[in-house]
C-alpha cells in the first residue's frame, strides 16, 4: 500500500546508510518514526497530539475544532474527574483539578492522604477542547484515562518528599501531578544533546525555538505530523525497561479500551470524534491501540475501596513549573505567547461562559465544518530547513527593556535608562551570537542579568526573577465561590458580616468591636477556630487572644484567606463544617497513640475555647484521666499541673459544680503522683521541676482530693518513702516535710545554717537553693524562707562558689521558674528596706527574731496563768503533763523596759480602760 | 621547546587563532580580530556539527552562557567584571577572551594594596624628565593606557584588592574613554581607539575589603563564575590541565585515566566529609578546589618524571595527595588517616585496581609525616 511518506522514508533510509558508522538501530528508528506518523494518520478516529503548556498546540486545537467541529472528544484525563470540569466556569485559571483521599482502603495507611492534581491553564489545548465541548450543544466530552485510584494502584510506592519550595510554588502541596501531553526526552543524554546543539539552556527554550515557533502558524496537517513525529522520536529513544514505560503503555491500552467501549455504546461515527492525547501516546503502535473492531481489550482492574473526594484548588504558573520541573518562567512565557498569537492570528479562543477574568463578549456561531482532505507529506518541508523564526520586534523588546529597568529600580537596583539601552543592545548581540534574528525572552533575560545584576541582590528578588515577572508574571488562579466545597462556602458566608473581600490575594485587616457590635461574636469564634486549623499565616490575630476566662471587647485580625484557598478547600475534604473538622482534630489528638495526659488536657481546653460542647469536653476529659493513670513518666507533670489548675479555676468560676471527669482527674492524679513520688525523687531522669510540679499537684489539690475521698496518709507515706540524693531534690523533700508539719521552720533553718557552716557541702549549696526555689510551687508560704536562704547564700557563700553559680541561677529561674520570680521579688521587696538610708539600720528579720523570745515567754506565762483550757486539751489528747516553773528572766525583761519607759504603757492602759482585767494583766505583766 | 616558561594564550594558540581568523566571515565589532561566534568557538571548542576542517579544543570549561554574556559585554560599551571564588578560572577566561579578541592578553594590571593610580594611567621616566623635560617620550604609559591607544582589551586582575580611590580612576576611563595628561601642554589627551575594553576579575571571597563604588559598578557588567561541582566537567578540566603540563615540561609520562578517577573520587569524598564536619578541626584546611586537585596531580607527575618512572602510579599520587593536603599536624593527618582507613581501605578491598596502590602509598606517606 503506498503512503504519502514513502519518499521521505526512502530519503531517511538513504541518510542512515550514508552515516555508515552510526548505530545499527538508526535505519530502524528513522524509518520507524515515519511509519508511526503514517500509522497515526491512518487511524479513522482522528488523533490530535498535544504538548503541555504549548501555545502552538492550543492554537492548532482552536483551528481544528472550528474546522472539524467533532461531536465527541476523548481526552487524556482521569475519567473520574469528569464532574469537576463544569465547575471550571466558576474559577479563574490556572486552577488544578484535585482528587483527595484520606480514608484509605487498599493502599498502605502510611501513605495517606493521597492527592492527585491536574492543573489547567488557559492557553492549553486541553482547556480549548474542554471549553468547546462544554459550550457547544450536542458535543460530548469523554475523559478516558485511568482513574485517580489507578494512578496510585500503578505507582510503585509512596514518593512524597517533604518540599522546601517558596510559598507561591507550594500551591499544590505534595500532590502527585498529572499532565496532558508530557513531552520531553526520557533520558538525560538525549536532552543534553538537544540542548547542546540547539545552543539553549532549558528544555522549554529548545522546544520554543524548534517546535513551538515553527508550528505556531502551521496548518493542521503539518502540526499533526510534526507532533506525532516528535512523539515517536522520544518514544523510540525512551528507556523501555522502566515502570514508567509500562505504566504509559497500560494507559494507552486503557484509553483505547474506554474509547472503543464508548463508540460501541453510543454508536457515534468515528469520523465525528477526536481523541486528544499527548504526542507521546499518539505515536503508540501497541496491539490494543486503535478504534477498529476486534482490537483486543485491556483488562481494567477494579478500583480499591478508597473513598475519593474531588475539588478544585487554585494553581499558579510557578506551582506548575515547580511541580513538573519546567524552567522558571516558562509557563508564564507560554501564556504571554498565547495571548500574543491570538492577537496576531485574530483567532477567537473557546472560553467557558461565566468564567472569571475573561472578557465579556458575544459569541459568534461557528462556521460550518470543512470537509477533510487526504493527508499529504508535510514533514519533509519541516525537517529539511532550519526553523523559520519571526523577525525582530523592536517595539516589544524596547518595552521589555524599559519595564525591566523600572522593575529593577523598584526592587532596589541602581538601574537607569543607560541600563535599558545596554540591555537592548546586549539582547540583540546575544541573539546574534546564538544565531537568532530575534532575541527570545531567554536572551532578553540573560542580557538583563548581565547588565543589571551586580555582586549583591539588594532586595527580595534578583533580576532573573524580575524578568519572569515581567514576561508574563506569575498568574495565580482562584476557585470561585460556587465551585468551593460546602465548608469553604460556609466559611465565606459566616465571615460575610465582616464586609471584607476574602477572595482578594492581599492581607485584609478585620476590626471587630465586639462591645459595639455583638453580632460579630460568631465571626470572632470562627476566626479562632480557623486560627487553630489553618496554617499560621492564613488568619492571624493582631489584637486579642483566646484563653480561658478572658473576654475581649475588641479584636483585630489579619486575614489572608485568598492566598490560602487551598488550605481552606482541603479542610473541606475533612468535614462539612469547621466545627466538625475541629472536633475530629481534637479527638485525633487525644486518641493518638503517642498522646499524653497533657495533650488530652490541651484538647479539653481547646474544646472549651472553640466548641461549646460539654459532651465532647467530657469525653476528652475522661480520656485525659485514662491517659494519666497509664503514664509511667512524670515528664509532663509541670504542664499537667498548669493546665488542670487553669481548668479547675475555669469551672469553679463558671459552673456550680465540677464536672465528673475533673473530680476523677484530681483523685486519680493524687493517687498516681503519690505512687510515683518515691521513684521520681531518686530517678535521675525526673528533674527537680517535674518533682516540684508533682508536689504542687499533691499539695494544691489536696483539699479537693481529700474531700473527694482520698487519704492523706498515702501522701505522708510517699514522702516518708522518698530518699533523694541530689541536693536540689533533698531541698524539695524538706519543703514537702515542712508542709506536712514534719519539719518545723526552726529545724529547717538550722539545717540550712549547718550546710553553710560545712565547707565540704558549701559547693553544693546553690543546688539546695534551686530546690527551694522550685519548692515555691508546692509550698508557696515558704517564700520568706527562700528569700532568707538566698540572702544567706549571697552573704556567706565564698566568691568562687557564688560567682559561677549566679548566671546559672538567673537562667534557671528564667527558664524553669519564670512564674515564681514575681513571688520572690515581692517577698524580697517586703523583707528588704526600700531606701538606702534605711539599709544602715536594718536588721534582717531572721536575725532579729532570735532576740525576741519574749513573745513565746509571754504566751507561756499567759497559758500558765490560765491553765484550765490547756489542761483540758491535753487531757482530751491523752498527753498529761506538768507545768514547769515560769522563767523569771523572760518575764522580768519587758517589765524592766516598761518601768523605764512608762508613757506607752500608760497610754495603752487609758485606751484599754474598758477592756477586761485578764487582757490588761496580760499586756502589763 | 618554547623559551617561555608559560606562553600567553595568543602565542600558545597562535596557529589556531590564525586559522580561525582566515576562515572567519562573520561581522566583527570594532577592531576585533575574530567575530563573536569565532571567539566563542575558540574558547569553548568545536564540535562535529560546526563542520570545520580542523578540531578546535575546548579551553575553558563552564556554562556556555557565561562565555556568551562575556563576549557581548565586550562588544558593548561596558567593561566586563568576572567575579567568583578562587580557582574558578576567571583569569584564564579573561586571558582567552583578550587573546581571541585582540591577540594580546598581556596588558595586565595586577591589583594589590600597593597599586596606585600611576599603574592605571601613566607614570614618568624620572631621568628622562630631568634630561628632556616632560613629553610623551618621557611618559611611561600603563598597560591600560597602552590598550586604549591600541584599541585592544586591557586586563585588571583582582580589582577589589586595590584601594577604592585607585579603582575609581577607572571610572573616567570607562565612561569618557580618554585619559588626559595635564602635565603636558600639547598632545595631552590619550583617546581610546575602538575595540578598547577592560576585563577585570574579582574574588568574591574578598568582598567587603575594598568594595566597588556604585559609579564603577555601573560601568561594569558582572558575570559570576560559579565553582565547578559537576564531576564530568571537573574531570575534563583536570585532564586538560594535565596534558598542558606534560606538554609544557616536555614530559613523556603515561597518566592512566583510572588514576584520574581515583583522584577525582578521593577529592569528592573529602569534600563530602568536609561538608559533614561539625567544626574546623574536623575538616581539612585545604579548600579542596579543582586547582588544588591539579596541584596534587602536577606534583605527582613531576615526582614520577624526575625520579625515574615511566608511568604515574597510584603510590606516588597518594603520597602527593597526602603531602599537599596535610598542612596541619596532627589535625589534617588525623583526618587523612581516618579517610584512608575508613574509605580507601574498604574500597581497595572491594574494587582493587589502582585503589590498592593508592592505599599503600597513602599509608606510607601518612606514616612518614606522623
Amino acid at each position: 500500500m503506498s503512503s504519502p511518506f514513502d519518499a521521505l522514508r526512502d530519503q531517511l533510509l538513504g541518510a542512515a546508510e550514508a552515516l555508515g558508522d552510526g548505530p545499527a538501530a538508526l535505519p530502524e528508528i528513522l524509518a520507524g518514526m515515519v511509519d508511526d506518523v503514517d500509522h497515526a494518520l491512518r487511524e479513522p478516529l482522528e488523533i490530535f497530539p498535544v504538548c503541555h503548556h504549548s501555545p502552538a498546540s492550543a492554537l492548532a486545537m482552536v483551528r481544528r475544532l472550528r474546522e472539524k467541529q467533532p461531536k465527541v472528544i476523548y481526552l487524556e484525563l482521569c475519567e473520574d474527574l469528569t464532574p469537576l470540569l463544569t465547575e471550571l466556569r466558576n474559577c479563574r485559571l490556572p486552577v488544578a483539578l484535585q482528587a483527595f483521599a484520606s480514608e484509605l482502603d487498599g493502599f498502605p495507611v502510611e501513605s495517606a492522604p493521597l492527592s492527585v492534581i491536574a492543573p489547567i491553564t488557559e492557553g492549553s489545548a486541553e482547556y480549548q477542547a474542554i471549553a468547546y465541548a462544554l459550550e457547544t450543544p450536542g458535543v460530548e466530552l469523554v475523559l478516558v484515562d485511568r482513574s485517580t485510584d489507578h494512578v496510585f494502584q500503578w505507582q510503585p510506592g509512596p514518593s512524597a518528599e517533604p518540599g522546601t519550595e517558596a510559598p507561591e510554588e507550594d500551591l499544590h502541596g505534595d500532590a502527585v501531578g498529572l499532565e496532558i501531553g508530557d513531552l520531553r526526552p526520557r533520558f538525560a543524554e538525549l536532552e543534553e544533546h538537544l540542548l547542546h546543539h540547539g545552543r539553549v539552556r532549558h528544555w522549554s527554550e529548545w522546544w520554543d525555538q524548534y517546535v513551538e515557533q515553527p508550528l505556531a502558524g502551521a496548518d493542521h496537517d503539518t502540526y499533526r505530523q510534526v507532533m506525532v513525529l516528535i512523539g515517536s522520536l522520544f518514544r523510540r529513544l525512551a528507556p523501555h525497561d522502566t515502570a514508567r514505560w509500562d505504566s504509559d503503555e497500560d494507559r494507552e491500552r486503557y484509553m483505547w479500551t474506554r474509547i472503543r467501549e464508548h463508540l460501541a455504546t453510543s454508536g457515534v461515527d468515528r469520523a465525528d470524534c477526536m481523541y486528544v492525547c499527548g504526542a507521546f501516546h499518539a505515536a503508540s503502535r501497541l496491539a490494543e491501540v486503535g478504534s477498529a473492531d476486534g482490537t483486543p481489550d485491556f483488562a481494567i482492574t477494579p478500583r480499591t475501596g478508597t473513598k475519593w473526594l474531588y475539588g478544585l484548588i487554585p494553581s499558579s504558573h510557578s506551582a506548575i513549573e515547580a511541580q513538573f520541573g519546567l524552567a522558571p518562567g516558562s509557563v508564564s512565557i507560554a501564556a504571554a505567547t498565547w495571548q500574543k498569537s491570538l492577537t496576531k492570528t485574530r483567532l477567537t479562543p473557546f472560553e467557558l461562559a461565566g468564567q472569571k477574568g475573561n472578557r465579556k463578549k458575544t459569541r459568534k456561531a461557528l462556521p460550518p465544518p470543512a470537509a477533510g482532505t487526504a493527508p499529504a507529506d508535510q514533514l519533509t518541508g519541516y525537517l529539511s530547513g532550519p526553523p523559520v523564526l519571526d523577525g525582530l520586534d523592536e517595539e516589544e523588546l524596547r518595552g521589555w527593556c524599559v519595564d525591566i529597568v523600572r522593575l529593577a529600580r523598584r526592587s532596589g537596583y541602581l538601574a537607569s535608562t543607560a541600563d535599558a539601552i545596554a540591555i537592548f543592545e546586549t539582547s540583540i548581540l546575544l541573539a546574534g551570537l546564538r544565531g537568532r534574528a530575534r532575541p527570545t525572552p531567554y536572551d532578553f533575560s540573560d542580557a538583563a542579568v548581565t547588565c543589571i545584576e551586580k555582586d549583591v541582590v539588594p532586595g527580595r528578588r534578583d533580576v532573573r526573577r524580575l524578568c519572569e515577572i515581567l514576561l508574563g508574571g506569575d498568574r495565580v488562579g482562584q476557585v470561585g465561590y460556587d465551585a468551593l466545597p460546602p465548608l469553604a462556602r460556609d466559611v465565606h458566608d459566616r465571615l460575610a458580616p465582616l464586609g471584607l473581600n476574602l477572595e482578594q490575594r492581599t492581607i485584609q485587616r478585620a476590626l471587630l468591636d465586639l462591645a459595639a457590635k455583638p453580632e460579630l461574636a460568631p465571626c470572632s469564634q470562627l476566626l479562632w477556630m480557623l486560627r487553630y486549623l489553618l496554617p499560621d499565616q492564613a488568619v492571624r490575630p493582631v489584637i486579642g487572644s483566646r484563653r480561658l476566662g478572658e473576654k475581649h471587647l475588641q479584636e483585630s485580625w489579619d486575614l489572608d484567606l485568598g492566598r490560602h484557598q487551598r488550605a481552606v478547600i482541603e479542610l473541606g475534604y475533612e468535614g462539612v463544617t469547621v466545627e466538625q473538622v475541629l472536633e475530629q482534630r481534637l479527638r485525633r489528638a487525644a486518641w493518638d497513640p503517642k498522646a499524653t495526659a497533657a495533650v488530652a488536657l490541651k484538647a479539653v481546653e481547646d474544646s472549651l475555647l472553640f466548641l461549646a460542647s460539654p459532651r465532647l469536653t467530657d469525653e476528652l476529659g475522661s480520656r485525659a484521666v485514662e491517659l494519666l493513670s497509664t503514664e509511667r513518666t512524670v515528664d509532663d507533670a509541670p504542664v499537667v499541673l498548669r493546665r488542670i489548675r487553669r481548668l479547675l479555676a475555669h469551672y469553679r468560676s463558671t459552673a456550680p459544680a465540677l464536672p465528673g471527669w475533673c473530680e476523677r482527674f484530681v483523685t486519680e492524679g493524687y493517687a498516681h503522683y503519690c505512687t510515683l513520688l518515691p521513684t521520681a525523687f531518686v530517678d535521675d531522669e525526673a528533674g527537680v521541676r517535674q518533682v516540684g510540679a508533682m508536689l504542687g499537684f499533691l499539695f494544691s489539690m489536696e483539699s479537693l482530693a481529700l474531700s473527694l475521698g482520698c487519704d492523706r496518709t498515702q501522701l505522708e507515706l510517699a514522702v516518708i518513702q522518698s530518699h533523694p540524693e541530689s541536693p536540689a531534690k533533698v531541698a524539695l523533700l524538706w519543703a514537702a516535710r515542712h508542709q506536712l508539719g514534719a519539719l518545723p521552720m526552726p529545724e529547717l533553718r538550722t539545717r540550712i545554717d549547718e550546710l553553710l557552716a560545712n565547707p565540704l557541702v558549701v559547693p553544693a549549696f546553690p543546688q539546695y537553693v534551686s530546690g527551694f526555689v522550685q519548692a515555691l510551687e508546692p509550698v508557696p508560704r515558704l517564700a520568706p524562707f527562700v528569700v532568707e536562704t538566698l540572702s544567706k547564700a549571697f552573704a556567706r557563700l565564698p566568691d568562687p562558689v557564688l560567682l559561677p553559680w549566679l548566671p546559672t541561677l538567673i537562667t534557671t529561674l528564667r527558664d524553669q521558674a519564670a512564674e515564681l520570680v514575681p513571688v520572690l521579688t515581692r517577698e524580697a521587696g517586703r523583707t528588704f528596706p526600700g531606701t538606702l538610708a534605711a539599709l544602715d539600720d536594718w536588721t534582717p528579720p531572721w536575725n532579729a527574731r532570735r532576740v525576741m523570745p519574749s513573745a513565746a515567754g509571754g504566751a507561756f506565762a499567759f497559758l500558765a496563768d490560765q491553765p484550765a483550757t490547756t489542761d483540758a486539751v491535753a487531757e482530751l489528747l491523752g498527753c498529761p503533763g506538768d507545768w514547769p516553773p515560769p522563767e523569771p528572766a523572760g518575764a522580768a525583761a519587758p517589765a524592766t523596759l516598761l518601768t523605764d519607759f512608762p508613757e506607752t504603757a500608760a497610754a495603752v492602759e487609758v485606751m484599754l480602760a474598758g477592756a477586761g482585767p485578764t487582757i490588761r494583766s496580760t499586756l502589763l505583766g | 621547546m618554547s623559551d617561555m616558561l608559560r606562553a600567553p594564550a595568543e602565542i600558545k594558540y597562535a596557529d589556531e587563532l590564525d586559522w580561525l581568523e582566515s576562515i572567519d566571515d562573520g561581522p566583527k565589532p570594532y577592531s576585533w580580530r575574530l567575530s563573536p561566534k569565532m571567539v566563542r568557538l575558540f574558547i569553548l571548542g568545536s564540535e562535529r556539527a560546526d563542520g570545520l576542517d580542523r578540531d578546535v579544543e575546548q579551553k575553558w570549561y563552564g556554562d556556555r552562557s557565561f562565555v556568551e554574556r562575556s563576549i557581548v559585554t565586550l562588544a558593548s560599551d561596558r567593561g566586563l567584571l568576572l567575579i567568583g571564588d578562587p580557582g574558578t578560572g576567571k583569569s584564564w577566561l579573561a586571558e582567552l577572551l583578550s587573546a581571541a579578541i585582540s591577540r594580546n592578553s598581556t596588558l595586565v594590571v595586577q591589583g594589590t594594596a600597593g597599586t596606585t593610580e600611576d599603574h592605571i594611567k601613566y607614570s614618568w621616566n624620572v631621568s628622562m624628565v630631568i634630561a628632556k623635560g616632560q613629553s610623551r617620550a618621557s611618559m611611561i604609559p600603563s598597560p591600560i593606557m597602552t590598550a586604549m591607544e591600541g584599541g585592544v582589551i586591557g586586563r585588571f586582575e583582582e580589582l577589589t584588592r586595590s584601594t577604592s580611590d585607585v579603582q575609581d580612576a577607572l571610572i573616567s576611563i570607562l565612561s569618557e574613554k580618554y585619559v588626559s595628561i595635564p602635565e603636558l601642554d600639547t598632545d595631552n589627551i590619550v583617546f581610546a581607539k575602538p575595540g578598547f575594553s577592560i576585563i577585570a576579575t574579582a574574588n568574591s571571597r574578598d568582598r567587603g575589603v575594598n568594595d566597588l563604588s556604585s559609579a564603577l559598578k555601573r560601568r561594569f557588567n558582572f558575570v559570576r563564575i560559579p565553582v565547578v561541582t559537576n564531576k564530568k566537567s571537573e574531570a575534563e578540566i583536570v585532564r586538560f590541565r594535565t596534558e598542558e603540563l606534560l606538554r609544557r615540561h616536555n614530559i613523556e609520562l603515561e597518566v592512566p585515566p583510572t588514576l584520574l578517577d581515583v583522584l577525582l573520587q578521593s577529592f569528592a569524598d573529602l569534600r563530602a566529609a568536609a561538608g559533614a564536619a561539625g567544626s574546623d578541626d574536623e575538616k581539612l584546611e585545604s579548600a579542596l578546589s579543582t586547582a588544588e586537585q591539579i596541584g596534587v596531580l602536577e606534583d605527582a607527575i613531576l615526582h614520577s618524571n624526575f625520579f625515574g618512572a615511566t608511568a604515574l602510579n597510584a603510590e606516588t599520587l597518594a603520597g602527593s595527595l597526602v603531602g599537599s593536603l596535610a598542612r596541619r599536624s596532627p589535625e589534617d593527618l588525623a583526618i587523612l588517616n581516618k579517610y584512608w582507613h575508613g574509605v580507601v581501605e574498604p574500597r581497595s578491598k572491594e574494587n582493587g585496581g589502582e585503589w590498592t596502590g593508592f592505599l599503600e602509598g597513602g599509608r606510607q606517606a601518612i606514616a612518614t609525616l606522623s
